[in-house]
């Protein structure tokens, strides 16, 4: 729910509630005003009566008047209580309209008599009519003004609001873009400018630091693999190995080598996310990708794989370097996901390349293949190949996606 | 030949010296950026490797230094920053190879020697090996004159042993000197040995002699003699 239609609905209700217990006060208290003031007309008739009976020592005549009817009866004496009652009032033969009426009492000549005096409240109503037409009309005319009023405030008021909020969304904790300054008086949102601004920045060192952290490391880590690897060649050359220390020896290399190729790839990805690489260059996919599988020949019949390449021309504009590392990534992603006889389609067209193959016959997490050190349990790769290959589609705005179709695990580059 | 080994790192240092120290070879080292000013600037060397980042200054500055003094000495440089400015920047100001840390000595020797060869036999390409010719240009092998067809790996491996004859040379370099970074695919190295037997094969078929070994599970080694 937008925080103007809360606003609106809580406003509205509680103005209709407010507005509408004052209209019933308000009325109630104009009813009572008004009825007290026939009760006085009503009243002085009353003396009018008593006045003549008392100098005239009879009856007066009973006039038609315009809104008041005075009746006299004759009745049981001290039978009557003197009371104000709401009564009809007859204006013809047979019509009727509201109306107040006192009854009294008069001993004259030794008659006790009832007096009825009735008037007419018509007029009384039509000015409790109006006067409630009119505060309804002010109730509407309010909300109406209120509406307008807090839809233009709101939209005002909460503009930095909103452009802080966009610049939060815009966030992007690699690049050097910073929240803004907002333009705005109010305070709270003066603060959450501040609050937003200092927190990204803060984020962003973080971040830094991190990737600071990993490169350094990850160079200080170079140089002690470079002297193993040299030993371990330096090693060799002595005479005289029995079998044992000959596996020995090629267990120290291969672990030497992952070493090496984690580190590196840990480097590499700190340069592609920091975008240090930033050379572009025209590049036939087509001749790469051939000539990568070429390369790779010994390796796909060595694992009795069987690759089908399907490629048409299409030239990219990125860093060679970058590109190769994206293609041979997938490459040989497939070939460590196969298992033998099994096979590789590669495939180019102008808008996407595609790499499938055989594998494990369920579906990878695709959530997770693309987080770092993320890997299948019997895989000896370093975990970063896919990440690696994610953050380089980022980079030039390719886009990379899995999907699983067919016993057939499909890696997708839409340029 | 002549070398001049900057590296302050005293264990890749010894290394490098001890894998490059054979007969006809003079290797010196320097281990700061001064003691590699010095030296570079009284002596010419035939092959200079070196490391960009040295206590004392930058590998950048002994490159400019030499270029700027016209020697032609060549340069190799080691580093450990595998950034493509780096590199780019290095090969610009006149270096004629780069290798990223870490290396396989056998890998750094075959780009010494390489850099040595265009440096001695100018615009020759004729690599001659006892009865083996090798035309670095044209890329083909001919024993006794006799010219054998060779693959491109074949070929790539060829140079490489000749480079590093009389060394072991382990079947991890081999492999990433010949597939880079596919290599790390390979369970094992079956397929290393069927390039070697095919390279044997070829050489002893043509009247040369079998130069390669197998050295105990770990590697081969083409012997010198």
């Amino acid at each position: 729910m937008k925080l103007l239609t809360l606003y609106n609905r809580v406003n509205i209700i509680t103005t209709v509630v407010v507005m509408v217990i004052t209209g019933i006060i308000y009325y109630q208290a104009i009813s009572w005003i008004l009825n007290d003031q026939n009760d006085k007309a009503l009243k002085v008739e009353e003396d009018e009566v008593f006045d003549y009976v008392k100098l005239n020592h009879q009856l007066p005549q009973v006039f038609e008047s315009k809104d008041q009817q005075i009746t006299f009866s004759e009745a049981k004496p001290n039978s009557i209580t003197r009371e104000f009652i709401n009564t009809d009032y007859r204006r013809d033969k047979n019509e009727y309209e509201s109306g107040r009426g006192l009854i009294s009492s008069i001993t004259v000549n030794g008659k006790y008599y009832k007096i009825l005096i009735v008037e007419s409240k018509v007029e009384t109503e039509d000015l409790i009519q109006i006067i409630f037409g009119i505060t309804i009309g002010v109730i509407l005319l309010l909300m109406l003004v209120l509406l307008i009023a807090n839809r233009l405030i709101l939209n005002r008021l909460w503009q930095p609001f909103y452009s802080i909020l966009r610049e939060i969304k815009l966030f992007n904790i690699t690049d050097s873009r910073e929240i803004p300054q907002t333009t705005t008086r109010i305070t709270e949102f003066v603060e959450l400018n501040q609050a937003a601004a200092a927190m990204t920045t803060k984020a962003k060192y973080d971040y830094k630091e991190l990737k600071t952290f990993t490169e350094n490391a990850s160079h200080e880590l170079l140089t002690p693999i470079a002297v193993i690897n040299s030993k371990l060649d330096t090693l060799i050359q002595s005479e005289n190995f029995n079998d044992r220390q000959s596996k020995l020896l090629n267990d120290l290399y291969s672990a030497v080598a992952r070493l090496s190729r984690l580190n590196q790839s840990l480097l590499l990805l700190v340069k592609i996310e920091n975008r240090l690489l930033t050379d572009q260059q025209n590049i036939n996919l087509r001749l790469l990708i051939e000539e990568m599988v070429l390369q790779l020949e010994d390796i796909f019949s060595d694992k009795q794989i069987t690759v089908t390449v399907e490629l048409e021309d299409k030239e990219v504009l990125a860093s060679r370097y970058l590109i190769e590392i994206l293609l041979s990534n997938l490459v040989i992603n497939a070939v460590r996901h196969n298992h033998a006889n099994g096979n590789i389609i590669i495939k180019l067209t102008a808008h996407n390349f595609f790499i499938k193959n055989t594998g494990d016959s369920k579906p990878l997490p695709d959530d997770k293949i693309f987080t770092r050190f993320h890997k299948s349990s019997n895989s000896d790769g370093s975990g970063l190949g896919l990440t690696i290959s994610k953050q380089i589609c980022e980079n030039f705005d390719f886009s990379l996606s899995y999907q699983y179709q067919a016993h057939y695990h499909t890696f997708i580059v839409t340029f | 030949m002549k070398l001049l080994i900057i590296e302050d790192e005293e264990g890749l240092r010894e290394s490098i010296e001890e894998y490059f120290a054979e007969a006809g070879n003079i290797c010196e080292t320097a281990a700061t950026y001064s003691a590699a000013l010095t030296k570079v600037e009284l002596y010419r060397y035939d092959c200079i490797l070196l490391d960009i980042t040295l206590p004392g200054g930058n590998g950048i500055s002994i490159l400019k230094k030499l270029k700027e003094n016209n020697f032609t000495d060549g340069v190799l440089i080691i580093s450990a920053k595998n950034s493509l400015d780096d590199r780019l920047q290095g090969l610009d100001l006149g270096a004629d190879d780069y290798l990223v840390k870490p290396f396989h000595l056998s890998e750094l020797k075959a780009r010494v020697s390489a850099i040595i060869r265009r440096k001695m036999y100018n615009g020759s390409n004729l690599l001659v090996f006892n009865e083996i010719s090798i035309d670095l240009q044209a890329k083909t092998v001919s024993v006794h004159d006799t010219p054998l067809k060779f693959t491109r790996k074949e070929f790539a491996l060829l140079i490489y042993f000749i480079a590093n004859k009389g060394k072991v040379v382990s079947k991890n370099a081999i492999a990433e000197h010949l597939w880079g970074d596919g290599i790390d695919l390979a369970d094992n190295f079956d397929f290393i040995y069927s390039h070697i037997k095919n390279i044997r094969k070829k050489l002893v078929e043509a009247g040369a002699n079998d130069y390669i070994q197998a050295a105990y599970g770990m590697g081969y080694k083409f012997s010198g003699q």
